[in-house]
């Protein structure tokens, strides 16, 4: 178990800074699904199925795939970087540095769970994810509901073309 | 909580209107839902404490939030269906987006753990993302949606980080728990629940504009359709404060130094920000935006006073904020109209020789914004700066009077282009429904002040 978590740890942290140095963004986006595969893996050997199979099908399998449309439509796969002035590289890494360091010294003392003897081991399994999700928390669960037909209706009404909007309308490509 | 079932129907019932052909009769149907769903709260607020397995509870002051809210909102439609009567473009769908939103404030004034606070939140920032870039013909407009839409997602991401980690030392999103674990920990908090709550207050700060993660909203205001911008600088500035209120007022209140000191630096600039760049503005709704951050930092004070009674009056400031600001926003939009959509303060001009009653309702709420009795903002304010003194921040609470006097100048702008005589305005055309909007607005603003019926 332990070889399997440092592998997955390995691969996810390698394929992952690919993410970032790789030149090509089609290179880019594979490393991306191998790293999110491998976190995958960790969810499972938390024994937190249902996110790993939703992980692998949401995010792996629907936004990968549209990443890579995006990227191949748009033919983007050229190696272009932006160029950004000197003192806005400056302040980023700056910006970025603090960050780092704030995060370094929160987890300096460690991480625990706040009360491990109580922690469920099953609790990811799709069965008690299920029942938590229809009965503790039916009421955010409807809720999301308002929240995903509204983001649909702005994706309709942003995306469709107007009447009297010519072809390729020049404003409508900014939505 | 029926309120919120109301709300989401209605906004389904907008949508399925907008198949039809008559566009005027979304407006009505929209105004008696809102009214119902006013109601509904008011009645609601007794028998059901608390919801959803504890994921909500109701009591008076969210009960007023939700009244008052309801109604900003049906002010707004009462405009709207002025407002929209000119284009033919998804009007439904502006108005259901904009009754979604209402229904994400109204979970905002009620929750009881961090996942409602952050389903609250989202329900309330997807729509505006959406109407921010409504006009999918004006530049501007599309700017605005896309940038409010990106900068937005990156507080999200923030403030869901800052759940996790709060979660992860609480060990729980129930806010009694965490507020105990506050408590508990107040000598030496963990660092991680440290980290967790400047991530919260990150993404909140975000939607309430606060310095400094206040550069979305002068472009976003002055971008996005003018309903949607007094919509955004109204209920919204509700909802987020009875959601900060909720959580730092109510109960976290034994924040940790760093974080107590970090919000108080937050405050000191956002009043004087705020305050200081709307002096140079001419643009209105740029002016608008940035007073609309000097009033977060007096709202902030309040809050951060932890005075028992800051709920009455951040529930008194930011209703008296809204009626001023819709009524301002409508006589806007009228006076943009008559100058061929020009957005300086001048076109406010010779208001006061065309149309005296107008002049006065604007004159009204301009000093009801700037603070000047006898109008409801100086009660507002004064009501601050009290809680304030009381509870010893007497330094920050001189600072904050001084940026009042300060804020009083860039209103004054205004006013002196209304009051204008030596130059004949342009011809302001005021129909019956801006004319009502417009007086409840300037009415609401005076007798607040000289009868605040009990709200504080």
């Amino acid at each position: 178990m332990q070889i399997l978590f440092y592998l997955f740890a390995a691969v996810s942290i390698l394929s992952a800074l690919f993410v970032v140095a790789a030149k090509n963004p089609v290179n880019s986006v594979i490393a991306l699904i191998v790293c999110f595969l491998s976190i995958a893996g960790h969810y499972i050997l938390l024994n937190a199925q249902f996110l790993a199979v939703v992980h692998i099908i949401v995010y792996t399998g629907a936004i990968m795939v549209l990443f890579l449309f995006v990227i191949m439509l748009l033919n983007l796969n050229k190696s272009t970087e932006p160029q950004k002035s000197m003192a806005t590289r400056i302040a980023a890494v700056i910006a970025g540095g603090l960050f780092l360091l704030t995060l370094l010294g929160a987890i300096k003392d460690g991480i625990g769970i706040a009360n491990p003897d109580v922690y469920d081991g099953s609790v990811g399994l799709v069965k008690s994810v299920g029942t938590s999700l229809f009965t503790e928390y039916l009421l955010p669960f409807e809720v999301s509901s308002v929240l995903f037909l509204s983001a649909m209706i702005g994706a309709v009404m942003l995306g469709k073309k107007d009447k009297g909007q010519p072809d390729g309308g020049e404003i409508s490509g900014a939505a | 909580m029926s309120a919120i079932i109301l709300l989401s129907i209605l906004g389904v019932v907008l949508l399925y209107m907008g198949l039809g052909n008559n566009k005027r009769l979304l407006a009505p149907v929209g105004i008696l839902g809102l009214a119902g769903a006013g109601a509904l709260s008011f009645l609601d607020r007794r028998p059901l404490p608390a919801w959803g397995h504890g994921a909500m509870a109701f009591d008076d002051l969210s009960m007023a939030f939700c009244v008052a809210m309801a109604g900003i909102t049906l002010l707004l439609f009462v405009f709207g269906s002025d407002y929209y009567s000119r284009t033919q473009e998804n009007v439904a769908e502006h108005y259901a987006l904009l009754v979604f939103s209402l229904t994400g404030a109204f979970l905002l004034t009620s929750y009881q753990n961090l996942l409602m606070l952050f389903l609250g939140i989202e329900v309330l920032s997807i729509p505006l993302y959406i109407l921010a870039g409504g006009k999918k013909r004006s530049y501007r407009s599309s700017e605005a949606g896309f940038k409010y839409f990106l900068l937005g997602s990156f507080a999200t991401a923030f403030f869901l980080m800052g759940i996790a980690l709060v979660y992860g030392m609480a060990g729980s999103f129930d806010l009694k728990v965490i507020g105990d674990y506050a408590a508990a920990n107040a000598e030496h908090p963990a660092a991680l629940f440290l980290v967790g709550m400047f991530f919260i207050a990150v993404g909140l700060g975000f939607k309430v504009a606060a310095v400094p993660f206040h550069f979305w909203s002068p472009d976003v205001y002055e971008g996005a359709p003018t309903i949607i911008t007094a919509f955004m600088s109204t209920v919204v500035k509700m909802g987020s404060f009875a959601a900060v209120y909720r959580l730092i007022g109510v109960h976290i209140t034994a924040l940790p130094p760093a974080v107590e000191r970090t919000l108080w630096a937050i405050t000191i600039l956002t009043l004087l920000i705020g305050n200081l760049v709307a002096l140079r503005q001419s643009h209105f709704k740029r002016l608008m935006a940035y007073s609309s951050i000097a009033h977060t930092g007096f709202l902030l004070m309040a809050v951060l006073s932890g005075d028992a009674l800051a709920g009455r009056a951040l529930f008194y400031y930011t209703l008296t904020y809204a009626l001023a600001t819709v009524g301002l926003f409508v006589v806007f939009t009228v006076a943009k109209r008559a100058a061929n959509g020009d957005e300086h303060i001048r076109i406010f001009r010779g208001m006061f020789k065309s149309k005296p009653w107008l002049a006065a309702a604007t004159l009204i709420m301009l000093l009801s914004l700037a603070g000047i009795p006898p109008t409801a903002g100086f009660l507002a304010k004064y009501q601050v700066f009290v809680l304030a003194v009381q509870n010893g921040y007497v330094w920050s609470t001189l600072f904050a009077a001084v940026m009042a006097v300060l804020g009083i100048y860039y209103y004054l702008k205004v006013i002196r282009e209304t009051f204008t005589t030596n130059e004949e305005g342009a011809v302001l055309q005021l129909n019956a429904t801006n004319t009502a909007v417009i007086a409840v607005c300037g009415v609401g603003a005076l007798l607040l002040g000289l009868w605040p019926m009990g709200l504080i």
